[in-house]
């Protein structure tokens, strides 16, 4: 047996996964070769740093009041003590947020009616507290109400409440099953996006779904790039000026990516005719703009060529 | 009378079947934990998670064979329970051709490093793509056979196999990143490649 053989093989060797006469082979190998001995004890004493360092870390402990509340459940649960399985804190979490909303939209009705009823016309944008950054050097001559704030905001919220945080009201669905359902531009998008022939290597698609966010539906697709999570999210725009100018296709497909930035988000897009496309993560503005204008030419394939087959 | 002793009796047999899944079972909640942590990412859905699979360990116990690895039947069924909390869309059949290609560009052999630090090494296992992470815990750190991996992550041995050594060699490669800015392996590294020339 040859060293670079052994070094291929001594992975399965360590985990003690080898039939038995290769495992002779490479003892033999060890007994004559110091520098195999040392790479297989250094790669031994890694793996045992590298369990070490992951049981210990902080961030993996479990809570010991968690663990002891576990324990007298499952304790009662197997003397039959509780016929109905508990209610998790995640499910709880659930139901209070969905009253919560319910609440909310609620009070929100009555107050908006209230206002309207004052007021007749309010200027949109000025509605909003946090005005986007705007890189103009990144995006020569774009326009900056391209896809309108409000857009841009929920697709923010979105990402951080259904990528970050896991907490949307409404229960996300299959993006296949969506796009028959909603909107048939989400049917094989994520077929689109994983076929780029130059998104970067390191952009893990962790998953992909159609979710709604402020009444608004997207088809979300959660990519890890760089070690940081980007929502790719396209909702359909509907034809009442919501997207401002609408940009010409050769334009869209060129140059369309803006840049807006909330509550420490991201967000570059651009727009088809009729949908708009979001990317939005919490990398430094050149790199999510990067990723958006990579992830854009068979996005924008995809989107529009279904969009004139509708 | 006879219902009494009947209902006494249950209880007795309830008992001692919590005791046995307490002897067998509980002392693993703490590395599923880990494992839920890593499946999820989150702390609050890791306590669910991991209420939920041994809730289901506990219904199922009967059907475990004493004598057998138990943290491996424990690690089936959280996946099993988490593939069902999930969409249809799984996260980690979807990844694949992009993560091989990140493998295949590793150098062929690549010195493991020393004096590393646990951060420097946490770092590293962490940028591994979700995959190769994925299978280097289950082997790694929970000590799970490929056998029981395979089984667990419903993929054939040969995937796992392929998987722990490219995840591994990429986890050296870039703890190297770390050793060579430090100065550590420079020297190992030119030993490895003098003896690779020599033969």
């Amino acid at each position: 047996m040859q060293c670079r053989e052994l070094r291929e093989i001594a992975d399965s060797y360590l985990s003690d996964e080898l039939i038995v006469e290769t495992n002779h082979d490479v003892i033999s190998h060890l007994e004559q070769c110091d520098d195999c001995r040392r790479e297989l004890a250094a790669r031994r004493e890694l793996n045992s740093r590298l369990r070490a360092a992951f049981i210990n870390a902080p961030e993996n402990q479990m809570r010991p009041e968690f663990a002891d509340r576990l324990g007298i459940q499952l304790h009662e649960q197997a003397l039959g003590k509780r016929s109905v399985p508990v209610v998790t804190r995640q499910r709880t979490l659930w139901l209070a947020l969905a009253a919560c909303l319910l609440l909310a939209a609620g009070l929100g009705l009555v107050v908006v009616r209230h206002r309207m009823s004052l007021q007749p016309v309010v200027h949109e944008v000025a509605r909003y507290d946090q005005t986007p950054t705007y890189s103009p050097e990144l995006n020569p001559g774009m326009p900056v109400n391209l896809v309108k704030i409000e857009l841009a905001k929920s697709a923010a919220g979105d990402h951080q409440d259904c990528a970050v945080h896991f907490a949307l009201a409404e229960k996300p669905i299959d993006l296949e099953v969506a796009g028959r359902k909603y909107d048939p531009v989400y049917i094989n998008l994520t077929k689109a996006v994983l076929s780029q022939g130059n998104t970067p290597l390191d952009a893990e698609l962790v998953e992909a779904h159609s979710c709604v966010f402020e009444g608004r539906r997207f088809a979300h697709i959660v990519l890890r790039y760089h070690g940081h999570l980007v929502s790719l999210l396209v909702t359909e725009t509907d034809r009442t000026g919501e997207t401002n100018g609408a940009p010409s296709q050769t334009l869209a497909q060129q140059q369309v990516i803006a840049c807006s930035q909330f509550d420490g988000y991201q967000v570059s897009c651009f727009q088809t005719a009729r949908h708009a496309v979001f990317v939005v993560s919490d990398l430094p503005e050149g790199e999510n703009l990067s990723l958006a204008r990579a992830l854009a030419p068979s996005l924008y394939a995809h989107v529009t060529h279904t969009e004139s087959a509708a | 009378m006879f219902d009494s002793a009947s209902k006494a009796g249950s209880q007795v047999e309830r008992e001692a079947h919590w005791k046995t899944f307490e002897t067998e079972a509980m002392p693993y909640a703490i590395g599923l934990y880990r494992v839920a942590l890593w499946l999820t990412r989150n702390h609050a859905e890791a306590e669910d998670l991991l209420q939920e699979t041994l809730t289901e360990a506990l219904t199922s116990f009967h059907r475990f064979v004493l004598g057998t690895n138990c943290r491996a039947w424990l690690v089936t069924i959280m996946y099993h329970m988490q593939s069902k909390r999930r969409r249809s869309l799984s996260r980690l059949q979807l990844v694949g051709d992009a993560e091989e290609r990140i493998a295949e560009t590793v150098a062929f052999v690549t010195p493991t490093p020393q004096n590393v630090t646990d951060e420097e090494v946490l770092a590293a296992l962490e940028s591994l793509p979700r995959a190769f992470q994925e299978v280097v815990i289950l082997a790694d750190i929970e000590e799970l056979s490929y056998k029981e991996i395979a089984a667990a992550i419903n993929v054939p041995v040969g995937t796992v196999m392929s998987r722990i050594s490219r995840g591994r060699k990429l986890l050296r490669g870039s703890l190297a990143k770390y050793a060579n800015s430090h100065g550590f392996i420079r020297s190992a590294a030119q030993r490895i490649s003098d003896s690779t020339e020599n033969q």
